[in-house]
């Protein structure tokens, strides 16, 4: 097979097709400490796309509450265990090498084994298929609270002092990530699977699909799904027509997907990045997804170990176990929060622009405003600005206009109340 | 890394390759062969019972692993099937047996798979690769689905296999006389469907697809017009008896012409859904010969090895190769395909 080079885990890795990248790629950036867990995202793409028959247990986008929730059950525990028995059969210690880190590979090198590399003789790609039972609900489980354990009677040995708050959790928002080396086209037998030239986003092609569930096995996110009514397979198609600027709200621009448009607690941004012949990024640090995931580095994949290369990044959860955290976003995830916690003045700009326009912004713009607050943020001095950021759509056309500081509007005395 | 399934399917295509430049004549390579009785009137073709399948002799053809192309799997279910064929001059028939313990018969849930079976013949002069054939050497797939035999009956929802599953509503599927329900349905909504993906249809006209392949993961419906392969199945006390027709005359480019002069290659593939079979996990057969009787050689009744019903009974091992110098080529050519290969392939790696 041929050996592809995968810039998140800083090397290259055993794929069964060479190398070539669409022109653009579909991302997103998606801010978890932000999510508020509506599941507005969720409705909006049943709505859309998942309504009808054969689809009832089919959740393109999801949310799930972490750590015990999954859509299907368990789906990062399994794939995280097969990754790890066969890196115990092969004697593998997987470990990140952060000293090798550079331009091309900005978390440093991965040394363990990808998700194609650790496959058995007979496959592709390491994976499982989950059982109906497992995908039958999204959201199973998530708000039973654990057993109380009391003392004797029954009766906290503690009395009525309330205990430290030792439970975490934090959602955890899922599309398909539109991957760069995606497991579920290299696991297809019958190369059903696609990924479009003109914007990265993968696809099954419904007329070539045999519904032999090879993407359901190895997709190690679980996002290629099967519907037993037409007997194939199908997946978040990254809401296409809108990518394509065939929405007649968009005015013939690219606009942001479904789920990502309608997110209350405004945690998305989503738009296209220029890709070039070798995969790599087009550096465009006027780009906010470029200067989120490239240059400020908040941004970080999920489980970049796998080895899909997937395209949907996470601003992690400050509060979270860090061990728990690394291994979901690898080794990027003690910058990016140190980062978050106290943004610089460019980054807390670029973070005023999620889900404000439809538009994807392809270009920003800041211009300085005067310093409004200083605070201490983890023992150092933190300056707040009240910078303007302005977002341009594709065509080069001002999309959106946004201070750090949200204007304020007093109602008058004599309509205190009106709406 | 010399990679030993590339070395396998080099081999194997090059030795086809050599065989279709000698043009050597179809002689099955497990050296079975199957005749087709002729019959009169019509063929049993949705009766396996039928006594006139005694007028047959029944053929065990040896199954085993696919192990060429991944995803492969060493340890199918089936080992092998039985067969029969009749023909009436105007109609071919063939009665595939074979064990297996459970009924497969749905694939609505997302981890159940059918048992199925398939015949394949080839649409070039010779023999191309045995499994799914090769570019330049394209064959004619008939495949029997136990689910669309079962889907003949009565097509099934998610609300049969979960009956307790709640659905609040479904827009578009039925139209609606509630303004804000749409009044209006489409078809668009099965995707699969709309592009006519033969796989989604709401109810099969036969349980057999009828395709062409030309290679791995080639494999490719003929149109919904040109679907003329009838099929019939029923499992029993673990044995599935599986009955294919079809004219013998076909004008379709994409479907096997079968000639009652004439030796046929055929090979034959099977799936046991309950161990997750599908695609390329699958048992197959080399080829085998087929040989479609003449009117007055009807096989007589008594060298009829195994009764109906019970595949596996005594089967009847048929002509070996004919020729033994050309079998002698054959190893000749085997060995240098292998060398060659090997060559290749360590080339290839530098
Ligand atoms: S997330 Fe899964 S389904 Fe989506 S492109 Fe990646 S491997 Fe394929
Ligand atoms: S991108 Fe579109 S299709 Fe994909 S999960 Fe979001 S709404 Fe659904
Ligand atoms: S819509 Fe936004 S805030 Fe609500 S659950 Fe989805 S990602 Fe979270």
């Amino acid at each position: 097979m041929p050996d592809v080079y995968n810039w998140q885990i800083g090397r290259t890795m055993v794929y069964p097709y060479p190398e070539a990248h669409p022109r653009q790629q579909f991302a997103a950036v998606f801010n978890i400490n932000r999510c508020i867990g509506c599941q507005t995202c969720t409705g909006a793409c049943k709505a859309t796309w998942t309504f009808s028959r054969g689809q009832e247990t089919m959740w393109w986008n999801n949310v799930e509450t972490k750590p015990y929730g999954g859509y299907p059950q368990h789906w990062d525990v399994k794939a995280l265990k097969l990754l790890e028995e066969a890196h115990q059969a092969a004697g593998v210690t997987p470990t990140w090498d952060r000293t090798q880190a550079n331009e091309k590979a900005p978390y440093g090198v991965y040394n363990g084994l990808t998700l194609t590399e650790a496959a058995g003789p007979n496959e592709v790609v390491l994976g499982y298929l989950p059982t109906d039972a497992e995908w039958r609900s999204p959201n199973f489980y998530e708000d039973t609270s654990t057993a109380y354990k009391g003392g004797p009677f029954g009766l906290s040995p503690d009395g009525a002092t309330l205990p430290e708050h030792q439970a975490w959790f934090f959602y955890l928002m899922r599309i398909c990530n539109h991957c760069t080396y995606p497991a579920c086209l290299a696991a297809c037998p019958r190369k059903a699977i696609y990924k479009r030239e003109e914007d990265g986003i993968v696809l099954i092609d419904q007329a070539r699909c045999r519904g032999y569930r090879k993407c359901v096995e190895a997709c190690p996110y679980k996002k290629a799904m099967y519907r037993g009514t037409t007997q194939v397979s199908e997946k978040c198609v990254g809401c296409y027509p809108r990518v394509e600027g065939a929405d007649p709200l968009g005015d013939g621009v690219p606009m942001e997907t479904r789920c990502m448009a309608v997110c209350p607690g405004k945690i998305r941004l989503n738009g296209l990045v220029e890709v070039a012949e070798d995969g790599s990024w087009v550096e465009a640090p006027q780009h906010p997804l470029y200067y989120l995931v490239r240059i400020a580095q908040v941004a970080l994949p999920l489980y970049p170990q796998f080895g899909t290369e997937p395209n949907i990044y996470y601003i992690p959860p400050r509060w979270a176990p860090r061990p728990y955290l690394r291994q979901m976003f690898g080794p990027g995830v003690d910058q990016a929060i140190e980062r978050y916690i106290a943004p610089s003045r460019e980054l807390l700009a670029v973070l005023q622009l999620f889900r404000t326009t439809q538009k994807m912004i392809f270009r920003f713009e800041i211009k300085e405003g005067p310093l409004v607050r200083e605070v201490e943020v983890n023992g150092k001095m933190w300056q707040m600005y009240d910078d303007t950021v302005i977002g341009f759509d594709a065509q080069g056309r001002e999309a959106v206009r946004l201070s750090v500081v949200e204007p304020l509007h007093q109602r008058p005395p004599e309509r205190p109340n009106s709406i | 890394m010399l990679n030993r399934n590339r070395l396998i399917l080099l081999t194997m295509l090059l030795l086809t390759a050599l065989a279709l430049w000698l043009k050597a004549p179809v002689a099955g390579s497990q050296g079975l062969t199957i005749t087709a009785a002729r019959v009169e009137g019509a063929l049993p073709v949705a009766a396996p019972d039928d006594p006139l399948w005694q007028q047959a002799t029944a053929v065990e053809v040896p199954l085993s692993a696919q192990m060429v192309a991944k995803p492969m799997w060493p340890s199918p279910s089936i080992k092998s099937v039985t067969v029969r064929a009749l023909h009436n001059g105007k109609e071919l028939a063939m009665l595939l047996e074979w064990a297996d313990d459970t009924r497969n018969d749905s694939s609505l849930r997302v981890d159940e798979f059918r048992d199925s079976v398939a015949v394949q013949f080839p649409l070039i002069e010779g023999q191309p690769f045995f499994c799914m054939g090769q570019q330049a050497g394209n064959v004619n797939i008939w495949h029997w689905k136990a689910d669309w035999q079962a889907a003949l009956l009565a097509r099934q929802s998610l609300q049969d296999a979960y009956p307790n599953i709640h659905v609040d509503y479904y827009p578009f599927a039925e139209a609606q006389e509630n303004i804000y329900l749409a009044a209006y349905t489409d078809v668009d909504y099965l995707t699969a469907e709309a592009v006519g993906n033969l796989l989604a249809l709401p109810v099969p006209s036969t349980p057999v697809e009828d395709m062409v392949a030309g290679g791995f993961g080639t494999l490719t419906s003929q149109p919904a017009e040109a679907q003329n392969v009838q099929g019939y199945g029923v499992w029993q006390e673990g044995v599935w008896r599986v009955v294919f027709s079809r004219s013998l005359r076909s004008d379709q480019a994409d479907d096997a012409a079968l000639a009652p002069d004439k030796l046929h290659a055929v090979a034959f593939a099977a799936w046991d859904g309950a161990n997750g079979e599908r695609n390329g996990a699958k048992s197959t057969s080399q080829w085998v010969s087929l040989q479609l009787g003449a009117a007055a050689a009807a096989a007589p009744a008594e060298e009829v090895a195994a009764p109906v019903g019970a595949p596996a009974a005594a089967p009847e091992r048929a002509v070996p190769p004919t020729n033994t110098a050309l079998v002698l080529v054959f190893v000749g050519l085997l060995a240098l395909a292998v060398v060659a290969g090997a060559i290749y392939l360590l080339t290839l790696e530098k």
